[in-house]
């Protein structure tokens, strides 16, 4: 199994912006536990960066994981945090070209 | 990987939920020199065999009935798409899916076609049709994004709609249709999960959309299907007209 990147691009949903302050907070809180979580397994946040300027999305997050398995799993433990109800997003995953060689 | 949505009467949860599948839209290249079909047909054709040794289904038939030895296969869409073929196989898992796209591109898929693979484990297990058996020379593909109507809606709404759906679900087996299941593809892409039929002909997908229709599924769901007849893959590289044999 080979390293990849994983791409996250992301923008709220409508009824997001409904949520009191309060309520998104607590929403994120619990999405970044997973984040962190997955940091712990061995996975590297590169950075978020706002897009929102030439993209159907707000947000794109770019991360490193020691293989795709990792990655499917992060993303499976946000939507059981029901982060993709309050997210519309596109994912992507992609061999480290250096593990190709 | 936990289910994106539970589980009703017609879909039950894979006990194999580690295979993921590989869907690919191809599209053939038509620029001069781009890379001839013959060159790649024997190397493409390697390196299926290498994937088929180990343990890759390579073929909608083969995901439905592993017992099935179709050989490779893919569904000729290019009479009805801007894409010419729209195939699918199952890996072991998610890495060995991935790496093996690389693996078929480098063999000289790339040179032919521009394509566009999409992975994603397996949720839900295949279905067989209600019927006499018959030819289904046909595929339906189906992928499928839960709006922000669905993710606005309470879960007692969702779970109604989930059982609307089923009846419509009910109505393609009743039309002697199999269903490879459920397979989520969110991890990679922005469609969230994929449906793929055997179908006798493309009537049948149009009767059988129609039931969804009246089950209101779209209410909740954006979706982009595909419909194709089956030929072997090998079709995919057999050489154009002026090319070397």
């Amino acid at each position: 199994m080979t390293p990849v990147v994983w791409i996250h691009y992301a923008r709220p949903r409508p009824h997001w912006y409904a949520l009191s302050e309060t309520e998104k907070a607590a929403r994120q809180a619990a999405w970044t536990d997973i984040a962190n979580a997955s940091k712990l397994q061995g996975a590297e946040n590169i950075g978020r960066y706002h897009i929102r300027g030439q993209q159907d999305y707000e947000t794109v997050d770019i991360w490193r994981f020691t293989n795709a398995e990792a990655a499917a799993d992060h993303w499976s433990r946000l939507t059981v945090a029901q982060y993709n109800e309050w997210y519309a997003f596109s994912n992507n995953v992609g061999i480290a070209m250096d593990a190709l060689a | 990987m936990a289910l994106l949505t539970a589980t009703t009467d017609v879909f039950s949860a894979s006990e194999t939920s580690e295979r993921c599948v590989v869907l690919f839209i191809a599209k053939a290249h038509s620029l001069p020199g781009a890379g001839t079909r013959g060159s790649s047909r024997d190397s493409v054709a390697t390196v299926l065999d290498q994937l088929g040794s180990q343990g890759w289904r390579l073929s909608l038939r083969e995901m439905i009935d592993p017992s099935a030895k179709s050989g490779p296969m893919v569904f000729d869409s290019g009479f009805a798409h801007d894409a010419d073929y729209v195939g699918v196989f199952e890996a072991p898992g998610i890495s060995a899916a991935l790496e093996g796209t690389v693996q078929l591109e480098r063999a000289g898929w790339s040179q032919c076609y521009a394509t566009q693979w999409l992975l994603g484990p397996r949720e839900f297990a295949a279905i067989e049709a209600k019927g006499p058996p018959l030819e289904r020379e046909w595929g339906f593909i189906a992928l499928w994004e839960w709006n922000d109507a669905w993710a606005a809606a309470s879960l007692e709404q969702r779970r109604d709609y989930d059982a609307e759906c089923d009846v419509a679900f009910q109505g393609d087996l009743a039309l002697n249709v199999n269903i490879a299941g459920r397979h989520r593809l969110d991890f990679a892409s922005a469609w969230h999960h994929l449906g793929i039929w055997e179908v006798d002909r493309p009537e049948t997908v149009d009767t059988a959309m129609r039931g969804h229709e009246d089950a209101a599924d779209f209410k909740y769901t954006t979706s982009r299907h595909f419909i194709g007849r089956r030929r072997p893959l090998a079709h995919m590289f057999s050489p154009v007209s002026g090319e070397p044999q």
